[in-house]
């Protein structure tokens, strides 16, 4: 290799490897989420099925998620090509950016019966420990009220086969137990909480 | 009547009379019910590494003599670290997915990106030249790694029949006094029965060949080294969770010969039989632990120290590193212990560097330890994503 490929190389790899901190920035992470408006929504709050909802969700967590998309770990079609060209400054303000817009409800057609008992299933697990009560989620622990059905089932689904990003094994230890009723029973209950709640 | 009253209320506590419903997931069994609503959980690893100016290594607190200075920084994720036959130091990472090569440039480390997009490579191990990478179901190699730095071959497996699970998958990776690479396997829940192939340490020959278990019933071991005279192996082991805020103990643990079973998942710190799988089982039937560590400590790093650079009393002593509770209302750990052995009498167990937590605010914790040629001691920093350099001079 030539000396001067050497040296983008080393430099490429230093960047990648040494970038410390970066103060977020929210007007460049809305300036940076023009594209993601089309599927996501103008203010993070997705209506298309099966779309997860960015705004309100902890900053810490939606980093995280780009990061895992940018390496592989997790995989959308989407997502993979979008996070391949993002730096880790570019992370921070998206995730900033996101985390400071309010959340709206979003309605999905849910049963009652479902609903009630995925209510119990989500107190037997103890969803609210992580979660915190009312599932609006903390650091690295996504809010889940504000997805929708669809991406609900789809979640819980890849947590059991391990292609949802899990960051440790937590979700993998949660959701081990739950049988496929279980996790559609526990997505109405979500799901129906994200059709009422308007809490940022 | 008040003391039968009191009696009973003990007895409920202690026994386990613990409300573990079938229905609860593994890492919430046995949850007491002082704990239930309890919003105790994992701390999250920061998205990036902190800066410099970030780093508060004053902090550190030493015995008189020995001085912290910030050695290398912006690893993100930084765990364990293992030393190249030409100086390069080589750092892992657990959820950052990367493994580094640190090279020192006398004032300056340069730090390289050499893998990345891993799962969970916490495992490090370098011999003759070759790197080796330990993620959750895999073992693999580079060859010739410091040759080429900047253009790394491919990672060839070692070995890959390991389980898949996550939870407790990521290993610590280390060649024995024998040659052959040890890692754990741990039990894939807080607590369970795991299946036999679960919950031990294990080692398999550089090659791939010759799996086989070593020690039993260790939940999840992240560190461990061999005394350096006697050739004998040592860990620490994290001890379950929601058992209480002062149960059970970390343990520090004694292997002297394969086979050994160390209680996991019937009996806790050695005398705790677990409420849900001790009822069968009694704690005498198991190796006990050599120090009980302290509650939800979480001790990672073990090096036994062989320099010269300190005191001549910490020769043989050993290291541990200690990355801090979740699982407990008080923080405890974030610090490094030191471990003295006596013969005929019980270990020395005290704290040697200490100052991450300040109050029940941390801003770091230390992991992993490694002994530089100097006989300094380097320090790995997973949540600022540095590492510390320590020193003593009289």
């Amino acid at each position: 290799m030539p000396l001067a490929g050497l040296w983008v190389v080393a430099a490429v790899l230093a960047m990648t490897a040494g970038a410390p901190a970066h103060a977020a920035d929210l007007d460049a992470g809305r300036h940076k989420a023009e594209p993601c408006k089309t599927c996501h929504g103008p203010d993070g709050n997705a209506t298309t099925p099966g779309i997860p909802s960015l705004a309100g969700q902890p900053a810490i967590f939606t980093h995280w998620q780009l990061i895992k998309f940018r390496d592989g770990r997790r995989k959308d079609p989407q997502m993979s090509a979008f996070a391949a060209s993002l730096s880790d400054a570019d992370m921070a303000d998206l995730a900033a950016y996101y985390a400071a817009q309010p959340s709206r409800p979003r309605p999905s057609p849910t049963d009652p019966e479902k609903v009630a008992i995925g209510g119990r299933l989500a107190e037997q697990h103890h969803c609210a420990s992580c979660h915190r009560p009312g599932l609006v989620g903390h650091e690295q622990v996504p809010r889940l009220v504000g997805q929708d059905l669809t991406y609900l089932v789809k979640l819980l689904r890849g947590f059991k086969a391990q292609t949802a990003g899990d960051l440790d094994g937590t979700m993998s230890m949660a959701v081990e137990r739950l049988s496929e009723a279980d996790i559609e029973n526990l997505a109405h209950y979500i799901a129906d909480l994200s059709g009422r709640s308007a809490r940022p | 009547m008040r003391h039968v009253a009191v009696v009973a209320v003990l007895a409920v506590l202690l026994l386990g009379a613990f409300p573990a419903s079938a229905d609860d997931p593994p890492w919430k069994q046995g949850m007491p019910p002082e704990l239930k609503d309890s919003p105790l959980a994992p701390i999250a690893q920061p998205p990036a590494p902190k800066a410099p100016g970030e780093i508060p290594v004053d902090k550190i607190k030493l015995p008189p003599g020995f001085k912290a200075s910030l050695w290398a920084h912006g690893i993100h994720n930084a765990r364990v670290m293992t030393w190249g036959d030409k100086g390069t130091l080589f750092v892992s990472s657990r959820v950052a997915g990367n493994v580094y090569a640190v090279v020192d440039k006398g004032g300056a480390r340069e730090v390289k990106t050499i893998a990345k997009g891993l799962n969970l490579p916490n495992g490090v191990a370098f011999r003759n030249g070759t790197l080796y990478i330990a993620e959750v179901s895999r073992i693999t190699k580079m060859e010739r790694i410091e040759d080429r730095l900047d253009d790394p071959p491919a990672m060839t497996v070692v070995y890959d029949i390991l389980p898949r699970d996550l939870p407790h998958g990521w290993k610590y990776l280390a060649f024995g006094p024998d040659g052959k690479l040890y890692f754990n396997i741990g039990a894939p829940c807080n607590i369970c029965l795991p299946p036999d192939t679960h919950a031990n340490i294990s080692r398999v020959n550089a090659d791939g060949t010759g799996f086989e278990y070593y020690a039993h019933g260790v939940r999840n071991s992240v560190g461990f080294d061999w005394h350096p005279v006697t050739k004998e192996l040592y860990f620490a082991t994290h001890a379950r969770d929601w058992l209480g805020e002062d149960v059970p103990s970390d343990r520090f643990d004694h292997a002297p010969r394969k086979g050994l079973h160390f209680g996991f998942p019937f009996c806790h710190q050695g005398d705790i039989p677990d409420p849900e799988f001790g009822k069968t089982r009694t704690c005498s039937e198991f190796a006990p632990p050599l120090i009980k560590t302290g509650p939800h400590v979480a001790g990672n790093g073990v090096r036994f120290y062989t320099g010269a650079m300190f005191p001549a009393e910490y020769k043989n002593r050993a290291f541990l590193a200690q990355r801090g509770s979740w699982n407990r209302t008080q923080k405890s750990g974030f610090r490094v212990m030191m471990v003295t052995l006596r013969t005929g009498d019980v270990p020395k167990y005290e704290v040697f560097a200490e100052g991450w937590l300040q109050g029940d605010q941390i801003w770091g914790r230390p992991v992993y330890v490694q002994e530089m040629r100097d006989g300094s001691l380097l320090v790995s920093d997973d949540y600022a994503g540095a590492i510390y350099r320590i020193t003593y001079q009289r």
